[in-house]
């Protein structure tokens, strides 16, 4: 036992993709299925998000992969390795799950939490210790020993839900399953946890299936999202912006709703958009109102319209990086999206 | 040897000894409380507690391992609970009668009823705590793939402790009162100072046994909200 084999950034050089082949979930005296044949592969590191209303299968797509829910038909593979070849409870000790309310032991302190599976795999205990204070350390509760010894209900929402997080990534799991997990947290720390777990995600590079209801959620997190209509069918599955800018059908149109193309410019920074561009221009104006390098351009073009500018001022650190018009915002250069595009794969 | 008449015999109190409260059948004479505690009130204590744990213990074992099977198989639930109840709802009397012609003047018939009168309260108990682990936690407690042992165990079971203990406060706060009847069946325990106090009125016999079993109820009840507390220190944990 190395200490690499510890490392929260130990990422799994062998193939961890997720592939759902022709998978079909029909509940007991349902006459209709509640998933319907899905098709996808979710990619080695890849992050994907199941989206769409309640009654389109989401969390039992979530489900069937560590086998809380039994397959009806079709084969889920994990790997090369279909899940039905490995017992249940061998195959979920290998699975990272994270859920709503983050489903933390009431009555087992952080430290314990986060060394469930290590414990039930029979870790010795200098190795689980080592692991929960780098996982304490990743999702960022320090100083570490001020945290082990609490309970849950000592916790906030947002707390439980990244000591979740470590719990599920305690035994290094080369995939996790997510349902939900933000779903019960107010928007800030909502906001914020997202941004800790993405920043988590693109460190440890796990194969991540996750549901949300929240299409923004699914927007800001996903390297691709699939959308499942009622019924369990599948509608759309492709890359946040390629589903923002060319949605399937009417269904998923309606479901990213009115504010799609907005939506879509959440997807670009500035700096992007400024990268994009082949020279920059420095308009005379210098009442220009500024914005920060990282913002998104949905964000820079609320600050224009409050501004009434035609354009805003770009700064990073004080310093003056380049300035975008307006239009530059409404309908960014094509290469600038793409740049965000295709960064998903392969973290 | 005080010269006054041991419990076991008619009280006819020695006046010419006695101090004036016991001579006026006061209310409470501590004087004869402590004298006659050796004879009197330690012994029937002793059994009394004997009864009362043995009771509980007996009754503990019997419907958590009903409560188990009921969990477990849902369906039993209602039969089992409806046995249990209707056991509860006899007359502890009218049950010493049942019992006698088949086990006769004995501690076990004593046994037998109390037991009895404990399972309704113990079963609803764990059963109840059992029903209220939360979901979000078995599901995420089988989805890290703890198996369905490991689940009862580091699971359902501390966190059903609770209730769990609550349960056996009322089965045995209420079993040392319904103890107190077994005096009828055997000499045996604090209703039975209590019995023959009553026949001859000599108030500090009846008041002290009485107050020993309400005593007994607190300390033992005392003893178990200790145990519940040391059993589940996250139920005290604060901000």
């Amino acid at each position: 036992m190395t200490h690499s084999s510890t490392d929260p950034k130990t990422t799994s050089t062998t193939n961890s993709s997720i592939v759902f082949d022709h998978v079909t979930k029909l509940y007991p005296g349902q006459n209709a299925p509640a998933l319907d044949s899905l098709d996808i592969e979710v990619k080695s590191g890849e992050l994907v998000c199941l989206v769409g209303p309640s009654g389109g299968g989401k969390t039992t797509a979530l489900q069937l992969v560590n086998r809380l829910v039994d397959l009806s038909s079709g084969d889920i593979r994990i790997g090369d390795r279909s899940i039905m070849d490995i017992p249940a409870i061998e195959l979920r000790r290998t699975i990272g799950y994270a859920i709503q309310q983050s489903g933390l032991f009431p009555h087992y302190t952080v430290a314990e939490n986060i060394a469930i599976v290590p414990n039930i795999l029979k870790w010795d205990k200098s190795r689980t210790t080592r692991r929960t204070v780098e996982l304490l350390e990743l999702v960022g509760l320090t100083p570490v020993d001020s945290w082990l010894g609490r309970y849950p209900s000592q916790l906030s929402g947002g707390q439980q839900q990244r000591v979740g997080i470590a719990r599920a990534l305690a035994a290094d799991p080369p995939v996790m399953l997510m349902d939900e997990p933000f779903g019960a947290l107010d928007p800030i720390t909502r906001m914020a946890v997202q941004d800790e777990f993405l920043e988590i995600h693109r460190a440890v590079g796990k194969t991540t299936l996750f549901v949300t209801h929240d299409i923004d959620e699914a927007i800001k997190m996903a390297d691709r999202i699939a959308i499942l209509k009622p019924g369990g069918k599948l509608a759309q599955y492709d890359t946040p912006a390629e589903v923002l800018t060319h949605p399937a059908d009417e269904f998923v149109a309606e479901f990213l709703g009115a504010e799609r193309g907005l939506k879509r410019l959440a997807l670009t920074t500035v700096a992007e958009v400024l990268v994009a561009k082949a020279e920059p221009e420095r308009p005379a104006e210098s009442d220009l109102p500024k914005v920060e390098a990282d913002v998104t351009l949905r964000e820079a073009l609320s600050v224009v319209s409050a501004a009434g500018a035609h354009g805003a001022r770009v700064m990073e650190r004080g310093s003056h990086l380049g300035d975008v018009t307006l239009h530059d915002l409404v309908d960014p250069p094509a290469n600038a999206v793409d740049a965000r595009n295709g960064e998903g794969v392969g973290l | 040897m005080s010269g006054i008449a041991p419990a076991g015999d008619p009280v006819i109190p020695d006046y010419g000894q006695a101090s004036e409260c016991v001579i006026n059948n006061g209310p409470f004479c501590g004087d004869w409380f402590v004298d006659q505690w050796a004879t009197v009130f330690w012994p029937p204590l002793v059994d009394h507690i004997y009864m009362v744990i043995i009771a509980v213990v007996i009754g503990f074992v019997i419907a958590f391992a009903a409560a188990l099977i009921a969990y477990r198989k849902r369906w039993l639930a209602g039969p089992i609970g409806i046995v249990a109840t209707f056991l509860y709802t006899l007359p502890p009397l009218a049950l010493f009668q049942l019992l006698v012609p088949f086990t006769g003047l004995t501690l076990l018939t004593v046994e037998i009823a109390l037991v009895c009168f404990t399972l309704v309260i113990i079963f609803q108990a764990v059963l109840a705590g059992l029903a209220a682990v939360p979901e979000d936690v078995k599901r995420s407690a089988i989805g890290m793939g703890l198996n369905q042992r490991q689940l009862m165990v580091k699971v359902e079971l501390p966190l059903a402790l609770p209730s769990i203990i609550s349960g056996l406060r009322i089965a045995t706060v209420l079993t040392v009162s319904v103890a107190t009847i077994a005096a009828f069946v055997v000499d045996s325990g604090l209703g039975s100072p209590i019995l023959k106090a009553v026949s001859s009125p000599f108030n500090t016999q009846f008041i002290g046994a009485g107050a020993l079993a309400v005593l007994l109820a607190f300390v033992l009840d005392g003893l178990l909200v200790i145990v519940g507390r040391v059993l589940t220190p996250w139920m005290r944990a604060r901000v």
